[in-house]
């Protein structure tokens, strides 16, 4: 359980639809040993889908899956290997225990099937709940167990028989917000410390980030970008992933000149400067978006700074939010705000000016809104799936 | 709401309720600790009765073929009622919505008529007996026999276990049969080691059910058991008012304490898996579309079986009683044509008791559904979002009409009628009838009333609360709003009920009270074969006109 297994996940121009309604779009994937990658999208994504088919649960209607050697999928050559003999480990988001067995026969279902004899599957058992912390509670039922620790009876369940992959299904969702961050923490550690081989779904940027070495972020069953963490978050491709992956301040305006990849973005009494993205034209409407961090407070007038008047300040425990008017905008940082100040330094370097998509392409935009209806659960992603 | 814990109306109703309730239980032990019927004044107390009846051979014979018949009734119903749950959740088994609506109708059809139709059908001069001789120069069967009639029964009793093993099936999360499929169980492992055991509970509740059903049986073996003499406990019970010529209360009474000696206990044992079984609902699973497993060529296997259990529980009697409601007479060598008649019908539109008994059955189905529901609501909502003290109470003494059979209800019913003063103008009228039936289906609509109830949140009477409304202004403003078509769907599954009843009316039928239902066993008991199949017809008729209103309204036929 201490050695990557030395295979890696391939997807390869996957589709998928229901009836239709295309769920995947051709999506491709390398998963490297030792390596954690995180599908990342709101509800309706195709993510969790995207997951479901590499476990076998799902059964796509072309493309190619493929683990080592082992073809798992193969649309063209009309293979699709049976859920049981794939051997995944799988997380599900709710666990899915089975209340009728305690939480050593959970564990040791999977290496009954596979016929290891008993003196080492209770071994093997045994380390794998010592290594999750369980080792006390082997003889529980499930539901004796408070939901963090049915989480890591999954995980462990998961793990035991050696899958060359770990597939988890928003592992952390069903546990309330204070134990979700420590539970983050310790997932990715047990995730480094076993070697694993992992593909984890969530619709939260900011769990992605901490637990993977690489995040895919899926737009309405295509890959939008794929990258590290910081490559992500600091360079997005596209307007969508900016939006995504921080918060964000918006200013929509016009595009009144451009010069040496850079743009200057005009709106009713404020021009700002900031990276042109491919696409701008002069004199289009086009929208700037620049991280809340990023956005600074200032004493002076200056450079890329807005004169606005402050409207409220909230106090977050490490920090303060503020949120100031210029207009019709509206423009939130982080800071104490000296008196008298009224500036926003906005600076040009981290200003990110997109073309405002003509309505035909226009992406679905995803704003705080969305995200928190992501946060309900995949419910709202398995309700677009025919119920029969 | 801990200071309206004991208001003034949810005091009255948990009182009247208990009244209601114990007064018939209380009256048949004391009358089962007399020597003599109670109003003779002779009457000392002792354990003669029991005495009696435990040296009578026939009360031993009628246990053991109660227990028989019970033990066959849960073998056959049980792997029958969990296999059609699995092929109709499960699988692609064809024309599954048409199974769905046909597997229920032997619940709402009443079984003195079902018995009725067995032995007009399949009795030795039933039409396919006949039909068969024809065939064979002999007939195969013979439904008279103990074994045929646990059969029957068997088969008649197999919606019960699939209503409560589709249930439990298709709450099954397809979460943990995915997890043990990832982990490496093929289809069948998953089977035996997750959802058989994840729907235990249901089967064995569903046993228990079925065998605490068997136990009350009385139609079926009144109507089949009759012509070779097997009696089991009720038709013993039944049987004992002609026994000794005089009205032998003291011994019914006994056995009526045997009966529920036996079925209480059924009662609590099926309360006690009810609870075990929550504990099987765990984290709830995310109700992802179940994949139905293809059945290939086996489907036509399945539902050639399915066809041929749905011919035999529903079609043959049914039919049989159709056409024996339309011929003059049968037999060997006679000749439909020559016997068609209409005439059934109008001995029955004839006679003044058997039209005031339809009037009767439909009042008691329409009207008397509609009370019977308002006071179920009104126990319910007694003990709506109570802790402890009332809420307990009642929610054990509902429970308690479940356990005395619908025959026992009846006499004690009478009992109270005749002899608690001011009441006996009120025996004659149909309220009686009513009442009875009220309180002995008192378990099944308050399980009606609790499953409406529960679909509101808690959340929504709190923010009433909060604006500034009290406790009942709560329940009128938005309780009761809420659970309206609960409430009508609630009072159309009472009135099939009401409309199928039988054995609690037979006792306290006189000029008056006839139903339906009571007249039957009574015209049968006197062979009025002609007009027990024209009464049989109708009955079916007003059952299957609630049937296809609620099939109309989608109302869901079980909770």
């Amino acid at each position: 359980m201490n050695k990557p297994s030395g295979q890696q996940l391939v997807v390869e121009d996957l589709h998928l639809a229901y009836g239709s309604n295309p769920i995947l779009q051709g999506v491709s994937m390398t998963l490297h040993p030792g390596e954690v990658v995180a599908l990342l999208g709101a509800s309706g994504s195709g993510k969790t889908t995207l997951l479901r088919s590499v476990a076998g649960l799902e059964h796509p209607n072309r493309g190619r899956i493929v683990i080592g050697s082992t073809v798992l999928y193969d649309g063209a050559a009309g293979v699709d290997l049976p859920v049981e003999r794939r051997n995944l480990g799988l997380v599900f988001q709710s666990y899915a225990l089975w209340p009728h067995k305690t939480v050593f026969e959970n564990v040791a279902y999977g290496l009954r099937l596979r016929r290891t004899n008993a003196t080492e599957a209770e071994k093997r058992v045994r380390e794998a709940l010592g290594n999750l912390g369980l080792a006390h509670l082997a003889e529980r039922l499930p539901h004796q167990l408070s939901g963090g620790q049915q989480q890591r009876v999954a995980i462990a369940r998961a793990l035991v028989y050696n899958p060359p992959v770990v597939l988890m299904d928003e592992p952390l969702s069903n546990l309330d917000a204070k134990l979700r961050e420590e539970a983050r923490a310790w997932l990715r550690e047990l995730i480094v410390r076993l070697h694993l081989s992992a593909l984890v779904v969530t619709h939260d940027q900011t769990e992605a980030m901490a637990m993977a070495d690489k995040i895919l972020l899926l737009n309405a069953g295509r890959i939008e970008q794929q990258g590290t963490p910081e490559e992500m978050y600091n360079r997005p491709r596209t307007q969508f992933t900016a939006e995504f992956m921080g918060s964000n301040n918006h200013i929509p305006g016009t595009v009144a000149q451009l010069a040496d990849g850079r743009a200057l973005l005009e709106g009713e009494g404020w021009r700002l400067w900031g990276m042109a993205y491919e696409g701008l034209k002069l004199g289009a409407s086009a929208t700037a978006v620049i991280r809340l961090e990023r956005t600074r407070i200032a004493a002076d007038p200056g450079e890329n700074r807005l004169h606005t008047a402050l409207v409220t300040g909230m106090f977050l425990g490490d920090r303060r939010e503020n949120l100031f008017e210029l207009g019709k905008l509206r423009l939130r940082c982080y800071g104490d705000v000296p008196d008298g100040a009224c500036y926003l330094e906005l600076p040009a370097g981290d200003l990110w000016i997109f073309p405002d998509a003509t309505p035909a392409d226009r992406l679905p935009e995803v704003d705080k809104a969305e995200q928190s209806l992501a946060e309900s659960g995949g419910k709202v992603e398995q309700a677009a799936v025919p119920s029969d | 709401m801990k200071t309206g814990a004991f208001s003034l109306p949810r005091t009255s109703v948990v009182a009247i309720t208990a009244l209601v309730i114990f007064l018939p239980l209380g009256l048949i032990f004391w009358q089962s600790l007399l020597n003599a019927p109670f109003f003779n004044p002779a009457h000392r107390y002792g354990l003669s009765a029991y005495a009696f009846i435990f040296e009578d051979p026939d009360f031993w014979s009628a246990f053991g073929n109660s227990i028989l018949i019970a033990t066959g009734m849960v073998l056959i119903a049980l792997p029958l009622g969990a296999a059609l749950a699995f092929l109709l959740t499960r699988t692609d088994l064809p024309a599954q919505r048409w199974i769905e609506v046909m597997v229920l109708i032997p619940v709402f059809v009443s079984p003195m008529v079902l018995a009725f139709g067995y032995v007009v059908a399949m009795g030795p001069v039933g039409f396919y007996s006949v039909w068969a001789r024809s065939l064979f120069e002999d007939v195969p069967w013979n439904i008279y026999s103990l074994p045929s009639i646990a059969v029957i029964a068997g088969l008649t009793h197999v919606p019960h276990v699939y209503l409560y093993s589709s249930a439990a099936l298709k709450s099954l999360g397809s979460d943990v049969e995915e997890a043990a499929r990832v982990a490496g169980a093929n289809p069948i492992r998953v089977a035996i080691d997750v959802s058989l055991p994840m729907t235990m509970p249901a089967l064995l509740y569903a046993a228990v059910l079925v065998f605490f059903l068997g136990f009350e049986l009385f139609g079926l073996p009144l109507v089949l058991g009759d012509p070779e003499g097997h009696l089991v406990l009720s038709t013993y019970l039944f049987k004992l008012t002609n026994k000794l010529g005089t009205p032998s209360y003291h011994l019914m009474a006994a056995v009526a304490v045997c009966i529920v000696a036996v079925t209480f206990p059924l009662v609590l044992l099926q309360r006690w898996l009810m609870r075990t079984a929550g504990k099987y609902v765990s984290v709830k699973g995310k109700a992802t579309r179940q994949k139905l497993l293809p059945l290939g060529g086996w489907k036509w296997v399945a539902l050639g079986l399915v066809a041929l259990w749905l011919i035999f529980t529903i079609v043959v009697p049914i039919s049989g009683i159709a056409l024996r409601a339309f011929v003059e007479q049968w037999g060997e060598g006679i000749k439909l044509s020559e016997v068609l008649t209409l005439d059934n019908f109008r001995g029955v539109f004839e006679s003044s008791e058997q039209v005031r008994a339809i009037i009767n059955t439909l009042l008691i189905g329409v009207v008397g559904g509609a009370l019977a529901v308002a006071c179920y609501m009104a126990i319910g909502l007694a003990g709506h979002r109570q802790r402890g003290g009332v809420a307990r109470i009642l929610d054990y003494i509902v429970l308690i009409p479940r356990a005395i059979p619908g025959l026992l209800a009846g006499l004690a019913f009478l009992w109270i009628f005749l002899f608690v003063p001011g009441l006996k103008e009120l025996r004659n009228s149909i309220f009686s009838v009513w009442l009875a039936y009220t309180v002995v289906w008192l378990a099944y609509g308050m399980r009606l009333i609790s499953s409406a109830l529960l679909q509101i949140g808690p959340e929504l009477e709190e923010s009433a609360r909060t604006v500034g409304a009290s406790g009942a202004r709560v329940l009128k403003d938005v309780t009761v709003p809420l659970i309206r078509f609960g409430l009508l769907a609630s009072w159309l599954l009472v009135f099939m009920i009401f409309e199928r009843e039988y054995s609690t009316g037979v006792y306290l039928l006189t000029q008056g009270t006839e139903v339906i239902g009571s007249m039957l066993v009574s015209l049968w008991g006197a062979g009025a074969i002609d007009q027990v199949a024209a009464l049989s017809l109708i009955n079916i008729a007003l059952v299957a006109v609630g049937l296809a209103v609620a099939l109309r309204f989608g109302v869901r036929l079980h909770e």
